[in-house]
């Protein structure tokens, strides 16, 4: 590659040395960036190596199902004398000891460590869907109204510099504000004020007291809302602002309102665009930690959110009251504080000792997230690429 | 305009047709969606405010709280026992480095005597724990009753099978010769449970290395004498001052309690104010009335404690000249180089120490336990504040510094890590990059930015870590300062991640700023005959600039707004780093603005001080993040090229 070319021009000094120092120059360059991607593969492959075993397995049905089944668990090693290891849970422990009787030799507990990983991963699905849910509603009106309707003024720089502020605020600054927003103030309808209750309107037959959710999907979720919000503004406003003028130049010329022309010219064209781009907003909420530490999370919990105890119903309870009753246990998933993955991760690196039993649950449970989290990612940028080349105008 | 005709009046028809205009309360339907949408888009700045006053909320009162907490410090008397303590401090850092120049000195004697001896204890150790099951066996079946001979006779063979082997898997250390080996051997192999005496020829190497000692004690006596009297010399001035801290605690913790009575019987007067029930009144009244308690005298207590103020003073005299003379007497010559540098070191440091003991002293005089603490004060105490305290038995501070500094280095480290790789990366991309090598580079470098935090803070736990570690304990790396480290967990362990964090941030808005140089400078400069390398860095870097340096303020403001990373992976001392050790200090484990409020605000009651304090730092981190992005802008704006 150092070889000096041949030169035509016969008028051309020596630049041999210029060649040379340019060639080294794009040289140094190209291992900078490279630096970057193979760090990135390195770290990639590492989880990958120590984390694949965990969940896959070389038997039918290739998928550790019990590690994603179950809810995290203490894990008890017991050893005999012969020096095996016998893993087992809380309710196996003595079983086993009493089968090894004069046998057993010693017996190691550790937290989180047992089980599977179902509880974090339901956890936080149910977050993810409360804050897209919440985020994809208000960020698509505020795009349509950036790019439908805004005219330059005060109002849309003001709007702007606050979206910009807002995706530079620390996420554990929005944690702080989730918890003194929704977890302690947010308004809910009571029948009696709480002490700590900011104030209250009495409404008759219940009363709106503004005394907060406490530490819940909903209290998490809308925290993690407001955190993804700028991502979910700037792609929507990007995708509306690809489709055509020429479309609603069309519509308004036969006739439509503003609001016709939005809906019927504008937004089928960039609603598969807003979707897939809400795909990286996604991605964000389920990986953010900061946020959910005091709004949703929990270390450890041994039910699902929907394994509640209810009252039984007697048994000649009308349909209505059954109805009732399944209604009240699907908001009470809401009211629930969860497990995440990623507090799940966090709990499972800074708070437990390492050894090769937590290190196989940690291994496992980062591989299981990134993997998620990564499958959202490509897919959104798989989509994004499929989509440019559809739309084409 | 004023040519044209009076508008027509519209056709009946059309009049009749259209006479329905649906209106919502007297709005015009489409005014109102254009309504909805707009109130929409102001949630951004809503909740950018609501960010604000919920913070506030909760983290405005700290300072009034802060105040009062420093009032009692200082009636109580806490404060003036702390003159004299503060200082005293520092005589530990003195003894400690004397100790180390002793214990330098003697190694120079007693050093393979010490390590001959602690290398067969750990190979005996080694082999204790590969046999520990065989032997385990052995004991229980020992103490069994009745004895069964023939079971016990067989695990004794097992077991001396056993030693046997891992006696001989063992690595001998080169110092011991042939015969030791063997030796050693033997006696590994014939370890028994009951045998309570060490083997003998490790009873020979104690043995040596205690003569050695002597002998090293003996050759540096004046060392060692000079070394026990300077760790003496504190006894008597640290009574007393212990016993005036004790005395002033118990005033606090009166003057606290009888604070938390107070705070509950104006509650109670005041529910009875505003009780109706004449009944219910009389009972809260009643109940207030009660519960008045003595008001603690902290005049009383407080002459109790500045009426020693002479006694503290001369023992404080005391105490410097001991030192003084202990420092007088310090010997020239220790047994290493290093040993001497201490003892000079602490030579000079003596004098120093000396003198602050004797300044502090005689402040003593002018402290006024009734001085009140300005809010200015306060304000300085958590913003210029060294310590961060929080669960003490003494007092609690909420000092800012030693956060903001640890915040700070880890994101200078991560920042000059980050800033050459990315704007590399953003050059090649964008200049010379084939489209094929765009291709993998591009979306690798955006896929980074997927990566959960919480994920790189495990890989900085479990492999970064150590891999800084290791290389640090290489030989031929010994040369850079701070190596070989201490801490797995330390400032540049976080950096570097955050480093890896920033990157994508700093590489898409590098590349952007790129992308945005004008063509025709570009084709300028090549009608020149300048070369690619020139035009890249004489017109398009120059040209870009402003966006490269407004995307590093905005990768440092995402460093500096991180938490996972830096709680798992910093180290979490809250200690200001110790920049005296020169560059090394990268290498210090440190707590950070964002890992303080993650780690302890799950653990405290609302309310509180901590809570507060934790908020104020919530309302410092906020606006550092709208100081970044604003400047940000500003230099976006400022190096702006003249659009051609």
């Amino acid at each position: 590659m150092n070889s000096v070319p041949t030169n035509d021009n016969p008028f051309a000094g020596d630049n041999s040395g210029i060649q040379q120092r340019e060639t080294a120059a794009r040289w140094a360059l190209r291992v900078g960036s490279y630096i970057v991607v193979l760090t990135t593969v390195a770290i990639m492959l590492h989880i990958f190596v120590k984390g694949a075993p965990v969940v896959f397995r070389s038997q039918w049905p290739f998928v550790n199902t019990q590690f994603l089944t179950e809810l995290p668990a203490t894990l008890h090693v017991i050893e005999d004398q012969q020096g095996n290891h016998i893993e087992t849970d809380v309710n196996g422990a003595d079983a086993v000891k009493k089968k090894l009787g004069d046998n057993f030799r010693a017996e190691k507990t550790i937290s989180y460590s047992g089980g599977g990983i179902l509880g974090p991963i339901v956890g936080t699905a149910l977050l993810v869907v409360v804050s897209v849910g919440v985020a994809l509603f208000l960020g698509v009106a505020c795009a349509i109204y950036l790019s439908e309707y805004a005219k330059h003024g005060k109002f849309l720089e003001m709007v702007r510099l606050a979206i910009l502020n807002l995706a530079g605020v620390p996420s554990v600054v929005f944690g702080l504000f989730g918890l003194g927003a929704f977890v302690l103030t947010a308004p809910r309808f009571v029948a009696m004020p709480a002490e700590r209750s900011v104030f209250a309107i009495p409404l008759g037959f219940t009363t709106l007291s503004f005394e907060g959710w406490d530490t819940c999907v909903l209290s998490g979720g809308f925290t993690l809302a407001f955190v993804i919000l700028p991502v979910i503004i700037t792609a929507s406003e990007q995708c509306l602002q690809a489709v055509p003028q020429g479309f609603r130049e069309t519509s308004m010329a036969l006739g439509a309102t503003r609001w016709q022309t939005i809906r019927y010219s504008v937004l089928p064209f960039a609603t598969p665009g807003i979707l897939t781009s809400s795909i990286l907003g996604i991605a964000r909420a389920a990986g953010e930690t900061a946020p959910i530490m005091f709004t949703a999370a929990l270390a450890f919990k041994d039910k699902l959110p929907w394994q509640k105890d209810l009252p039984p119903l007697p048994a000649d309870a009308s349909i209505f009251a059954h109805w009732e009753q399944s209604v009240s246990r699907f908001l009470g998933i809401f009211t629930e504080s969860v497990q995440a993955l990623p507090y799940h991760i966090y709990t499972l690196a800074a708070k437990i000792p390492q050894n090769e039993y937590a290190e196989r649950a940690q291994y496992g449970s980062v591989f299981v997230f990134l993997v998620l989290v990564a499958s959202l990612a490509a897919s959104s940028v798989l989509l994004r690429k499929r989509l440019r080349a559809k739309y084409r105008w | 305009m004023n040519s044209s005709p009076p508008p027509s009046r519209p056709p009946l028809r059309s009049v009749l047709l259209r006479s329905r205009k649906r209106t919502i309360l007297g709005f015009d339907p489409q005014t109102l969606i254009k309504y909805f949408f707009g109130s929409n888009a102001s949630v951004a700045i809503i909740v950018l405010v609501l960010i604000m006053v919920f913070l506030l909320r909760e983290g405005i009162d700290f300072l009034p709280t802060y105040q009062r907490e420093l009032q009692t410090y200082r009636r109580a008397g806490l404060e003036f026992c702390d003159i004299i303590d503060q200082p005293l401090q520092r005589n530990q850092a003195l003894s400690s480095s004397l100790r180390q120049a002793v214990s330098a000195s003697l190694e120079t004697l007693s050093k393979s005597a010490r390590d001959r001896r602690d290398a067969a204890f750990l190979l005996k150790r080694q082999v204790e724990d590969k046999t520990a099951r065989p032997r385990e066996s052995l004991t229980q079946a020992l103490e069994k009753t009745p004895p069964a001979p023939e079971q016990i006779e067989v695990m004794r063979r097992e077991l001396r099978e056993a030693s046997a082997n891992a006696a001989k898997a063992l690595s001998y250390p080169a110092f011991f010769n042939t015969a030791e080996r063997e030796q050693l051997q033997r006696e590994f192999a014939a370890l028994t449970p009951e045998a309570a005496d060490l083997p003998p020829l490790l009873q020979t190497l104690v043995a040596e290395f205690t003569a050695k000692d002597r002998e090293a004690r003996a050759k540096f006596a004046p060392l060692v004498q000079a070394q026990e009297e300077f760790e003496e010399a504190t006894e008597p001035l640290q009574e007393v001052v212990d016993q005036i801290k004790a005395k002033a605690l118990e005033t606090k913790e009166k003057a606290v309690e009888f604070a938390v009575l107070e705070t509950n019987r104006q509650r109670l007067l005041e529910a009875a104010a505003t009780e109706t029930d004449a009944k219910e009144k009389a009972s809260l009244t009643k109940e207030a009335a009660e519960s008045v308690s003595e008001a603690v005298n902290l005049e009383e207590s407080i002459k109790e404690i500045t009426g020693r103020t002479a006694e503290l003073r001369e023992q404080v005299e005391k105490y410097a000249v001991v030192i003084e003379k202990a420092a007088a007497v310090l010997p020239k010559d220790a047994g290493t180089g290093a040993a001497r540098s201490l003892v000079n070191e602490v030579r000079e440091g003596i004098p120093v120490h000396a003198r602050e003991m004797r300044a502090a002293a005689a402040t003593l005089d002018s402290w006024r336990w009734d001085k009140p603490v300005s809010i200015f004060s306060v304000i300085g105490a958590f913003f210029f504040g060294t310590q961060w305290i929080t669960n003490s038995s003494w007092q609690d501070f909420f000092g800012f510094v030693p956060l903001l500094a640890g915040s700070l280095v880890i994101a200078a480290i991560a920042i000059v890590i980050a800033t050459p790789v990315s704007v590399v990366a953003a050059i090649y991309t964008n200049q010379f990059a084939s489209e094929r090598e765009k291709e993998i580079i591009k979306p690798v470098i955006e896929f980074i930015q997927a990566i959960p935090s919480v994920v790189l803070g495990f890989i900085g736990i479990s492999l970064v870590g150590n891999l800084i570690k290791d290389v640090s304990e290489c030989s031929w790396l010994q040369w850079v300062p701070g190596f070989p480290i201490q801490e797995r967990l330390n400032m540049f362990n976080a950096g570097c991640l955050l480093a890896f964090m920033a990157v994508p941030t700093m590489f898409s808005l590098s590349e952007d700023a790129l992308n945005n140089v004008p063509r025709a400078y570009i084709d300028a400069s090549d009608a020149l005959g300048a070369t690619k390398l020139q035009t890249v860095f004489r017109v398009i870097v120059p040209a870009g600039i402003s966006g490269i340096l407004s995307a590093i303020l905005l990768g440092l403001g995402r460093v500096v707004g991180e938490t996972m990373v830096v709680l798992l992976v910093a180290g979490n001392r809250i200690a200001i780093p110790d920049f005296g050790s020169g560059l090394g200090v990268i290498f210090h484990p440190a707590h950070t603005l964002t890992g303080i409020i993650a780690q302890e605000l799950g653990e405290v009651s609302r309310g509180s001080s901590h809570w507060q304090a934790l908020f104020m730092v919530g309302i410092v981190l906020f606006a550092i993040s709208l100081l970044v992005n604003w400047c940000a802008r500003a230099v976006a704006r400022r190096f702006e090229p003249h659009k051609a």
